[in-house]
């Protein structure tokens, strides 16, 4: 007796492929990605101090969420992809803000200027 | 390489720091729930592959395949312990992070692959003296790559940064000589960047310190002058051996005449050597980039005298 | 048509005429195989050749420290010497190592798969690991390293030596491995038997799970790092030289969000290989096999959360450091629960001491200290003391060679009939592991007082007084060095003199011991039915097939 397969990576594949986003959906997605660009570029004629860059990264995020929704078709694949997805951002937030936050903390301690081969402090004391 | 500071066939080095006893404290509580924890798997394994052998017992007995209370006291009770060390270590690295006000402070600067350090009155060495039983502050930077001082005597390690100045403090209670390690990977010589700490009596500190600055008169102006070469900074950028470095070699430098960047030439005498010290972007030797710093206000007459003997006595090619 | 379903008789798994080893030859056919087996043999012989490379390099380090100061090379080359057995030996032998050789090998076996999800991929990771390879024996031959394998700067962007090339070279192993990783996670969900859940895969085969998701979440970073170390040497960009307004401590932060996990990369697979070990040669089911795990899965996601016990004394400021240091012994936990159930898997089985379980048995004495070594590590007061010295040698050696090497010799002795379809001669193997504990427990033991003494590492020159200890440890390194010869004799020697291998040697319940020795190109004539892979009551030993079969199917 042969064992029964189940379906094989071929045919789970072909059943993936086959999932089409309508003409319309990607042209508005499109469009949206293009106004967002001009927001960006329009944004940094306002001042607001620090929360410009914030406004600029903020926008980027809905962009590649966008995209990743969308033209990566992750809306419409399993959950479990979705999750992998924003577990490697968080990963990423996880390493830039361990790494910042002891940046920030010991940047007191920082020589301005420095030069190697000289003597800095013996030369911050006199 | 021989070294009297450290005796052998203790387990740990003697404790010449007020910290080393507490550093010692955790260790021991460390090594006493890991010699219990590898006695307890090495007895068990031991007695478990003795007594299910596969000739004394040929058949598997029946056990079960998991045991909820069990995963739970497994995974409870070295947690506990392990939030118990994380305590203890902490509480010792805070102490240690953290200097007592009023410390007698003293830089300390890296450099491939001497340490130099500097006094309160400028006067440097390349071995670190401080009193008995006094607070003492290390305020650390590097002048090349990263470098670590590490005297294992008062447990106490810290990495020497370039750019920027690090910390640490110990109090040493009985005078004595202890061993100074580079413990950061700094090139060729790295393990050859040592130095002593000599803790001097109370009361003798300030003798000593003040017969070491006075250097000048004790010894002759070119043997101060060498000196001053190693301690200054002179022999980061120029060589004494005919390599060329960041700056030219001073190898058989006095008297001879010298090619400038402007395309004149002068004669190494004793004034242009002196203004090279106090005016070092005047006359720049061709080649090299005008970076020299200025030493106007950092050397005194004497101690300039000084050095321009030291170079007079330089022989070799160029 | 073939007995009812499962029911494996010794005459269908019986040694087959063609098989995947002969089934094409040539080179050509090897070296563009997509056969996840071929592909996993090919990884072998380049590791154990990456592995000898960076033996030689430790022989040599070690008879430069038979006395201090100048014994048979310069300070340089002493340098160089042990950047380049850190480099070869991280880098090109014990990152792929277990994963790339016996996982490549097994993994679709014991999901019952008949390749890997992309074997194209597969090939890829091996060709771009030679490509890696290459780069950095070219950089030996160019004139050598001397950073240290962990690249530090400023000294890296400082150094004349050939830091671009090595770093380069690690840059492409580091997609090497993304590959591997990526391709076992995507086999694991897609390409399971059918029937088989999360709960029946083996235990080798959830570690491996674990490994690629550290392999493809952290590894990019290493990627980073060096492209912005090349960048910063090649264009003079300020980022981690304070020269250019860059920050050294920076890096070293960056270098182990990759390098800490990696060490995870290393050690998990082996302690997959060690749950096999265990419950195969005890006879027994695991114990607490959702626990051993989840363990895995544990260790992979704290294994990111612990970086900064690199650099307690580097410059981080004391809260980082209190931070990580509290977070490190998050990692502990998993690891204790795992020795924990290897134990309680031992107690009341039958315990056979084949050469494969005597290296599962010196992985849990020596990963044990090296697991508890750490302990001293990861408290903060006693690292300050510790840091840098021979005792995070000893711990690092006793983890990644006690604990890596060792699985890797017991898997690699576990699975040698099924790859190869012969039988090593077991004497031999067992007098060659007990050299090789001697030695091993000899080299590094010493390391430990070294280390607590306050000996540096990285040091060309010493101090008298660690004399003896050197000389010790350099005696340990050459009877290490002549039972791994004494391994590769006999192993060599079973490929022609060795008696054939039946499909299950040692009565393992997993799908590839269901499969003959060695398998056929596509893993399996009929697919097993899934069982518990723990369950070792249903194989007996049968004379007739010398080998273990199933209970059943016994005639």
């Amino acid at each position: 007796m042969t064992t029964p397969r189940g379906r094989t990576a071929l045919a789970a594949q072909a059943e993936a492929l086959g999932h089409v986003v309508p003409f319309r959906c990607l042209l508005g997605v499109l469009g949206t990605l293009l106004l967002l660009t001009w927001v960006t570029v329009g944004a940094t004629h306002l001042d607001l101090g620090v929360w410009n860059l914030w406004l600029a990264l903020g926008i980027a995020a809905l962009k590649s969420s966008l995209v990743a929704l969308y033209f990566m078709h992750l809306r419409w694949d399993s959950r479990l992809n979705a999750i992998f997805f924003v577990g490697a951002v968080l990963f990423v937030v996880l390493f830039l803000g361990l790494a910042l936050m002891d940046s920030v903390h010991y940047r007191p301690e920082r020589l301005p200027g420095y030069v190697p081969g000289l003597p800095q402090m013996a030369e911050a004391r006199a | 390489m021989r070294g009297a500071a450290l005796p052998a066939l203790t387990w740990l080095p003697p404790q010449a720091s007020t910290v080393a006893a507490e550093v010692d404290r955790v260790l021991y509580v460390v090594l006493g729930i890991s010699a219990f924890f590898l006695l307890l798997v090495t007895v068990l394994g031991a007695i478990f592959v003795w007594r299910y052998r596969e000739r004394r017992q040929p058949q598997p007995g029946a056990a079960p395949s998991g045991n909820l209370p069990l995963e739970i006291a497994w995974t409870v009770v070295p947690l506990l312990l392990v939030v118990w060390i994380f305590w203890v270590g902490f509480e010792v690295f805070v102490d240690m992070a953290t200097p007592p006000r009023d410390a007698y402070e003293i830089l300390v600067t890296g450099q491939k692959w001497t340490w130099l350090f500097t006094y309160p009155n400028g006067y440097v060495d390349q071995n670190l003296h401080v009193p008995a039983d006094r607070t003492v502050r290390l305020v650390m930077s590097s002048e090349d790559v990263i470098h670590s001082f590490f005297v294992p005597d008062f447990r106490v390690k810290q990495d020497v940064i370039p750019g920027r100045y690090t910390k640490l403090w110990f109090v040493a209670p009985q005078p004595g000589e202890h061993q100074v390690f580079c413990a950061e990977y700094c090139g060729t010589s790295h393990s050859d960047m040592l130095a002593k700490v000599v803790v001097h009596r109370p009361e003798d500190f300030d003798a000593w310190l003040r017969e070491a600055s006075d250097f000048l008169n004790r010894m002759g102006p070119a043997e101060a002058g060498a000196l001053l070469f190693r301690t200054r900074g002179c022999a980061q950028c120029h060589s004494v051996d005919g390599t060329p470095g960041t700056g030219p070699s001073l190898a058989g430098i006095f008297g001879h005449a010298q090619r400038l960047a402007d395309g004149t030439t002068v004669v190494a005498d004793e004034d242009y050597l002196r203004e090279s010290l106090l005016e070092p972007t005047a006359k720049v030797v061709a080649g090299y980039e005008p970076v020299m710093p200025t030493y106007r206000g950092r050397l005194n007459d004497r101690e300039i005298t000084a050095l321009v003997e030291y170079l007079k006595t330089l022989g070799g090619s160029r | 048509m073939s007995g009812p379903a499962g029911v494996v008789r010794p005459a269908e798994v019986a040694r087959p005429q063609r098989h995947y080893l002969n089934e094409t030859p040539g080179l050509r056919a090897w070296l563009f195989t997509l056969d996840h087996k071929r592909i996993g043999v090919l990884y072998l012989v380049s590791l154990v050749v990456s592995f000898a490379l960076g033996g030689v390099f430790a022989i040599l380090l070690r008879t430069e420290l038979w006395t201090p100061g100048p014994t048979i090379m310069s300070a340089d080359a002493y340098n160089q010497a042990f950047t380049l057995h850190g480099a070869i030996m991280i880098f090109l032998f014990i990152i792929p190592g277990i994963p790339a050789a016996l996982g490549n090998f097994a993994l679709p076996l014991m999901i019952g798969a008949r390749d890997v999800a992309f074997p194209r991929l597969n090939l890829a990771s091996w060709w771009l690991y030679v490509l890696g390879a290459s780069l950095a024996v070219g950089a030996i031959v160019l004139g050598g390293v001397d950073t240290g394998w962990t690249f530090y700067t400023p000294y890296s962007i400082s150094t004349g030596t050939q830091v671009v090339l090595i770093t380069l070279g690690a840059f492409i192993l580091g997609f090497s491995s993304i590959f591997t990783g990526l391709n076992f996670l995507v086999t694991v969900h897609k390409l399971r038997a059918p029937g088989m859940g999360f709960f029946d895969l083996p235990l080798f085969v959830w570690a491996l799970y674990a490994t690629g998701l550290i392999q493809i979440l952290a590894t990019p970073v290493l990627g980073i790092t060096l492209l912005l170390l090349i960048a910063e040497r090649t264009l003079g960009i300020g980022i981690f030289d304070p020269a250019l307004g860059g920050d050294p401590v920076l890096f070293q932060h960056f270098f182990w969000f990759y390098s800490h996990p990696a060490v995870y990369i290393m050690i998990l697979p082996a302690m997959g290989v060690e749950s096999e070990l265990i419950s195969t040669f005890s006879r027994k089911h695991i114990f607490g096999y959702k626990f051993v795990a989840f363990s895995s899965v544990a260790i992979a996601l704290f294994g990111f959360l612990v970086w900064g016990h690199h650099m307690f004394v580097a410059g981080q400021s004391a809260l980082a450091s209190t931070i990580f240091s509290a977070l490190t012994f998050s990692v502990g936990i998993p690891s204790a629960i795992k020795v924990f159930n290897w134990l309680a898997t031992m107690y009341r089985g039958s315990i056979r001491l084949r050469t494969p379980m005597l290296y599962g048995l010196s992985f849990l004495f020596l990963f044990t200290i090296g697991g508890l070594t750490g302990l001293f590590l990861g408290a903060l007061a006693a690292d300050v003391h510790l840091h840098d010295t021979y005792f995070v040698v000893a711990h690092f050696h006793y983890t990644m060679m006690g604990g890596v090497v060792m699985a890797f010799l017991g898997g690699l002795h576990y699975w040698w009939p099924k790859m190869f379809g012969r039988m090593y001669d077991e004497r031999m193997g067992r007098g060659a592991w007990l050299l090789l504990f001697l030695g091993f427990n000899l080299t590094f033991f010493t390391q430990f007082i070294l280390g607590s003494l306050g000996m540096p590492r990285r040091y060309y020159n010493y101090l008298e007084v660690f004399r003896p200890y050197h000389r010790a440890s350099t005696v340990g390194a050459y009877l290490m060095a002549a039972a791994f010869v004494w391994i590769a004799f006999y192993l060599l020697q079973a490929l022609w003199r060795g008696r054939e291998a039946p499909a299950n040697p040692w009565g393992a319940g997993s799908f590839e011991w269901q499969t003959s020795s060695p398998p056929p190109v596509d893993n399996f004539r009929d697919l097993p039915e899934v069982r518990d892979p723990y369950d070792l009551t249903a194989w007996v030993y049968d004379d007739a097939a010398g080998g273990y079969v199933r209970r059943e199917a016994r005639t």
